[in-house]
């Protein structure tokens, strides 16, 4: 594990973007990573607001064009934290609570496509329709994910424990 | 006069707080960012539906959702009090944050300006409704200065004077 995480640390990419004085790099990509998760947690957060508030009274199939906007935003942060994570990958790889972030993500992104399936592709999207007890809990359990996403994500730092891999040998 | 401030703001109860539990800082950066995000969903789902997504729901429906973002909004206020009353020089001889203050003066503007003007005949609207040109110029104001606020928000650690 220590000997990829040198290796990787080495590369160029990983490099430019860690060690670059330019604001293009490094906090360039921390502003697009939050840019992406601002769309993609915030416009999932108030679709599923949404649900729970005023679906029954409106028809969801205008609705449709929101779904691209939320997928838009988890793909800047996708990409951009791909390139946090290739300019520190063991501060985030030896982190627990990384792996609970990308968890979190995984589900409510999961749920982004179930509500969605459940919102239009059954009959009498072009009428108002209550939504389903199942789909009510799901938009609360969202709020939950969501909020869970962006804590440990804003907790990675501080709750690190080695920032490099040269920190890693060092401490192990 | 600025230092006088920053010794005032750094012998508040509220600095105190921050110095004394190491969690306060970090739990706030959190609801910051929740802030943000509830800020940018509502608010900006209502910039795109002026702007034309999502036209056969009318605006003031979605309009609905915008107490949720100056919730979010308020959120964010008192958490960014949170820093820079603990260590206001980190901001007070930062550009990052006089830009950041300039956007957030801008969205304010920018919002004064839709709710005196054409804010009531957007809630008019009825579905597919197009808003008049004046509330998507404001729109897409909105939606370039919550960009800008976030942006100059993420540089503030990269611009920390020494």
């Amino acid at each position: 594990m220590s000997a990829f995480l040198v290796w990787l640390e080495d590369t160029a990419p990983s490099v430019l973007i860690r060690e670059s004085p330019s604001v293009w790099g490094f906090p360039f990509v921390l502003f697009l990573h939050t840019l992406g998760l601002g769309v993609a947690a915030g416009v999932s957060v108030a679709l599923n607001l949404w649900v729970l508030g005023w679906a029954e009274r409106y028809p969801a199939a205008p609705l449709r064009g929101a779904f691209p906007v939320v997928w838009l935003g988890f793909t800047i942060a996708l990409v951009s934290g791909v390139l946090l994570l290739l300019a520190y990958p063991t501060k985030a790889l030896t982190d627990p609570v990384f792996y609970l972030k990308l968890t979190l993500i995984v589900a409510a992104l999961a749920q982004v496509q179930w509500i969605r399936r459940r919102l239009f592709d059954a009959d009498g999207a072009n009428e108002p329709r209550p939504p389903s007890a199942a789909m009510r809990r799901s938009a609360g359990a969202a709020l939950v994910l969501w909020t869970g996403a962006v804590l440990t994500g804003r907790l990675l730092a501080y709750t690190y424990n080695y920032l490099t891999a040269a920190e890693l040998i060092r401490g192990a | 006069m600025v230092e006088t401030a920053i010794e005032w703001l750094e012998s508040t109860a509220l600095a105190n707080l921050v110095f004394t539990y190491g969690w306060v800082w970090p739990i706030s950066e959190a609801l910051h960012f929740m802030g943000l995000v509830l800020l940018v969903g509502s608010v900006g789902l209502f910039d795109l539906r002026v702007l034309g997504l999502g036209k056969g729901i009318p605006p003031a429906a979605i309009h609905r959702l915008v107490p949720f973002g100056i919730v979010g909004f308020v959120v964010s206020v008192l958490t960014g009090t949170v820093f820079v009353t603990s260590t206001p020089d980190q901001y007070f001889y930062n550009s990052a944050f006089h830009f950041k203050a300039v956007f957030l003066l801008l969205m304010g503007l920018n919002a004064a300006f839709f709710y005196v003007g054409p804010h009531r005949v957007v809630s008019m609207l009825g579905p597919y409704d197009d808003a008049p040109r004046s509330a998507k110029v404001s729109a897409a104001l909105s939606l370039s200065f919550m960009t800008a606020v976030m942006c100059c928000g993420r540089m503030l650690t990269f611009f920390r004077p020494l």
